[in-house]
């Protein structure tokens, strides 16, 4: 049975839980290799507590979807493999869109909300300095693609690139309500 | 770095035209920035590259390029300030269909020795990576080379102010880049660049400045910092964990 504190920290970390299998389903691995090939993959945009991987794969060994390879010894250096049942697991899941409910995280959202209620609230200066942190986001993410491609890395690129033109939408998104803040000075 | 650029409190009300496409506009540009000019459609940046380039001039205001006050300068005058000071990139290439690539670049270079500026001309072409077109005609060849052709022709003249007006909104993307790239390295090579184009994208991954533009005003202008993040700074995926 899941708790619901369980079940958030199960949830929260999906792509990590399906992200080693994946890995471990290519060759087994020890737990700190399968932590450095998993960060390695996603080129340093997410770093994994090494904690965080044990726990991972002891879940995943007890729900029968990866067991060890070899003698039980020190935790540190056992082997894992996936199961038959964690392939047809991973490929299910694999298999899945992504079709949860779209995810706005960052702050901006509320605080355009909160401003907009103020009296005579000026949006002007929220979005221009919004737009500033977005367009330096953009030289970064641009940067960092130019160095992956560099780097032979094209498989991160495309992961850049998909955070580049999401940024590109927030831009879109910011001039949108500059012009309607503008044009609406005048109402 | 010294000012290469100087526009004060311009404004621009064309004939006929209701409100004005500038509405006081004061910008400066150092030389050897790489700035780009971003907008709406009709928010006026053509109309103030135009006015930096001498194509055109103000309703009010000054301009100054390379030391130069614009205003006085007669027709002629204003003619061999361009000629010396400023290369054009146009959207649309605007090459002369009846010369041929060789001829069209050497337009600008008229008034000079025929001779030297035909080896120039033809060096130019070989640095841009088309000499062999020199004797073909614009219709004949693909956007991306027609805007190489265009760039060769803005550069004949060894411009200190290079002006393009969206030069990839013709081009598909990957021409697109390979001129962009072009023009980042004639910005290394210390030439100043003024960009104009809708894409953020591609402003802000060659320039390290972005002017915004709209109905006529500057309502940005913001001087982006050029630094290599760590990746993990840049992008995060799937937010923060739960120990
Ligand atoms: N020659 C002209 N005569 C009259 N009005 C003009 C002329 N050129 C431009 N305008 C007007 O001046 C305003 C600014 O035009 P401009 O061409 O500078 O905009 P822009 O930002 O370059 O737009 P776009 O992104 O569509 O190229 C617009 O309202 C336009 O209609
Ligand atoms: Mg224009």
């Amino acid at each position: 049975m899941h708790t619901h504190h369980a079940y958030r920290v199960w949830n929260c970390c999906l792509s990590l839980k399906y992200g080693l299998m994946g890995l471990l389903a290519e060759e087994p691995l020890h737990g700190y290799e399968v932590k450095t090939r998993f960060e390695a993959m996603l080129g340093g945009t997410w770093e994994v507590n090494i904690g965080q991987v044990y726990t991972t794969l002891q879940r995943l060994e007890r729900d029968g979807l990866v067991r060890p390879v070899g003698p039980r010894g020190d935790r540190g250096k056992l082997l894992y493999e996936v199961s038959e049942e964690g392939r047809r697991v991973l490929a299910e899941w694999m298999d899945q869109p992504d079709s949860g409910p779209q995810e706005l995280r960052e702050d901006i959202y509320v605080k355009l909300l909160l401003a907009a209620r103020l009296a005579n609230g000026d949006l002007a200066p929220l979005l221009s300095r919004q737009k500033r942190a977005y367009l330096q986001r953009l030289r970064d993410l641009n940067r960092l693609e130019e160095r992956a491609r560099r780097d032979g890395r094209s498989d991160l690129a495309r992961l850049v690139r998909g955070a580049l033109l999401h940024t590109e939408a927030d831009i879109k998104w910011i001039d949108e309500l500059s012009e309607t803040a503008i044009s609406g000075e005048s109402e | 770095m010294s000012e290469l650029v100087r526009l004060t409190e311009i404004t621009k009300v064309y004939q006929g035209g209701v409100t004005g496409a500038l509405n006081g506009v004061s910008l400066t540009v150092e030389e050897g920035e790489f700035t780009a000019v971003m907008g709406p459609s009709g928010s006026g940046k053509t109309t103030l590259l135009n006015l930096v380039a001498g194509l055109d001039r103000p309703t009010s205001g000054s301009v100054t390029v390379a030391g130069s006050d614009l205003g006085p300068l007669g027709e002629t005058a204003l003619a061999r300030f361009r000629r010396d000071h400023i290369g054009f990139v146009f959207q649309f290439f605007h090459l002369l269909p009846n010369l041929t690539v060789l001829e069209n670049v050497l337009i600008p270079a008229q008034l000079k020795s025929r001779v030297s500026s035909e080896a120039a001309g033809r060096e130019l072409l070989a640095q841009l990576g088309i000499a062999e077109l020199a004797d073909r005609y614009p219709a004949k060849l693909s956007g991306g080379q027609q805007q190489r052709v265009s760039i060769a022709r803005a550069l004949i003249n060894r411009p200190t102010l290079l002006l393009a007006d969206e030069p990839t909104g013709a081009l598909d993307t990957r021409s697109g880049d390979e001129v962009m790239e072009l023009l980042r390295q004639l910005h290394r090579q210390g030439k100043t660049v003024l960009l104009v184009t809708h894409d953020a994208k591609l402003a802000t991954r060659y320039a390290a400045r972005v002017v915004s533009v709209m109905d006529g005003r500057i309502v940005d202008d913001a001087r982006l910092e050029t630094a290599d993040r760590e990746a993990s700074d840049v992008i995060k995926v799937r937010g923060e964990e739960t120990r």
